[in-house]
């Protein structure tokens, strides 16, 4: 059976829950590479990731029916479950102490951009690592907010709806998620801006 | 704005967010006037423009080829087993119906049976204050009317319903059955007729020594025993009449 390629995600689920298989391939390669890059930021292990992708997706084809549209989005019903699937692997792995340098052999390999002299290159691939690296090192709950609304781009509201809290949660949660990364990321910061002034808690009257 | 107002703001101005724009210009018009606000503007508008890098680096990322085939090849499986299952969930709720439908048939027979079987004794229940009416004599029939009056009429009342099935097998109509018992003697200067008049009957253990009272003999051999006694209170709360039991 063909599908039309223009079928919603809600639409490809249903024909999929009614046996095709086509919609699952379409469903998949339209969805696969949040989930697996949010099991990815979430973890930092390729291992984790492949894993929760595949166990979302066969949990799609068990429980499909269990996705009500009345509440969200596919997208964000399937990332509501990788993100149950990442904190029992992270719970069952212990690993949710912060990783530091203690990262897995598999952890994605940041690519050189062609455009950069190779001093701004190293300078580019140093920032992204530390970033990363502080990404890792949040707590689970400021973590995947971060992932979420900063690294998936996906809006408060949807990121409410994946994590089955208020958006002001969200939005705090954020708050606080970018103040800590701040702190991890200030020696960094310091000497790649030796000028910029630190942030300091004192207030000022202007 | 203060500094205080400006912390509120400031990640969603680092990230270029959506947000009011008077609320907009007064937070950056508050970074250009305070120092300590722009360097904390500085440092998130730098945290943003990394954790952007970031997302952009792994933008291409994505599970690996095989993983596809993986899942529609688990998806054909599941395809080939799932009418399996599902006839055999159906087979389940069959066998579950009929189960059910074989308990309520076999509880309506249960009940039926018990109803058949009750009927009968009922008869019996309400046949036995008559008999007792019969053979008492007139001061007893009297008594028993006013003080047991209860047990009759719930006989008389009670239709065979499922809350009460059991047999109702009055006590004192057993006792009556079971016991000697003298005629009323009146207390004081109380005439028989007065009996008709209606009261209480209380039973009581009495002294054995309370029968030589009443003029009737008393055996020595169980002197310390005590004797039971039917005080007969009329309606004004005094005792008429008394009859001994055994």
């Amino acid at each position: 059976m063909n599908v039309n390629n223009d079928l919603n995600d809600s639409e490809l689920l249903r024909s999929m829950l009614a046996g095709n298989e086509e919609a699952l391939a379409l469903l998949y390669r339209r969805r696969q590479g949040g989930i697996y890059r949010f099991a990815l930021q979430m973890s930092g292990s390729k291992t984790i990731a492949e894993d929760v992708t595949q166990e979302v997706f066969l949990f799609l084809m068990r429980d499909g029916h269990l996705f009500d549209a009345a509440r969200g989005s596919v997208n964000a019903f399937l990332l509501g479950v990788a993100r149950n699937h990442v904190l029992r692997r992270l719970r069952v792995e212990q690993l949710l102490a912060p990783l530091g340098d203690d990262f897995d052999d598999d952890v994605p390999v940041l690519h050189a951009t062609s455009d950069l002299c190779p001093l701004e290159d190293l300078t580019r691939a140093e920032t992204i690592e530390s970033v990363r690296k502080a990404v890792l090192s949040l707590p689970s709950k400021y973590r995947e907010v971060v992932v979420l609304c900063e690294l998936q781009d996906i809006s408060y509201a949807e990121t409410a709806e994946i994590l089955g809290c208020a958006i002001g949660t969200v939005r705090s949660r954020l708050h606080r998620a970018r103040a800590l990364l701040l702190e991890k990321l200030r020696p960094s910061m310091e000497t790649e801006e030796p000028g910029s002034a630190t942030v300091k808690s004192a207030r000022c009257f202007a | 704005m203060n500094c205080q107002r400006f912390e509120n703001v400031v990640s969603e101005l680092a990230r270029g967010q959506m947000m009011a724009a008077e609320q907009r210009a007064e937070a950056l018009a508050h970074s250009d006037a305070c120092e300590n606000c722009a360097a904390r503007l500085g440092n998130e508008e730098m945290l943003t423009r990394g954790l952007q890098t970031l997302a952009a680096e792994m933008k291409t990322m994505a599970a690996p080829p095989e993983l596809e085939n993986k899942l529609l090849e688990a998806f054909r499986t599941r395809d080939a087993v799932a009418p399996i299952s599902r006839r055999q969930s159906n087979s389940r709720y069959w066998l579950a119906a009929v189960a059910a439908v074989l308990l309520i048939v076999m509880s309506v027979v249960a009940v039926r049976w018990r109803a058949a079987v009750d009927t009968p004794q009922q008869a019996i229940t309400k046949a036995e204050p008559q008999k007792k009416v019969e053979t008492n004599d007139k001061s007893e029939v009297v008594v028993d009317d006013q003080t047991e009056d209860v047990t009759p009429k719930r006989e008389i009342v009670r239709t065979p319903s499922r809350r009460s099935r059991r047999p109702y097998t009055p006590q004192v109509a057993n006792h009556v059955r079971n016991e000697i018992a003298t005629d009323f003697i009146p207390l004081g200067y109380m005439n028989a007729a007065h009996f008709q008049d209606g009261g209480r009957i209380v039973r009581v253990e009495l002294p054995r020594s309370a029968l030589a009272n009443f003029g009737l003999p008393v055996n020595m051999d169980r002197y310390h025993e005590k004797v039971k006694a039917d005080v007969l209170y009329g309606t004004d709360g005094l005792a008429h009449a008394i009859r001994f039991v055994q």
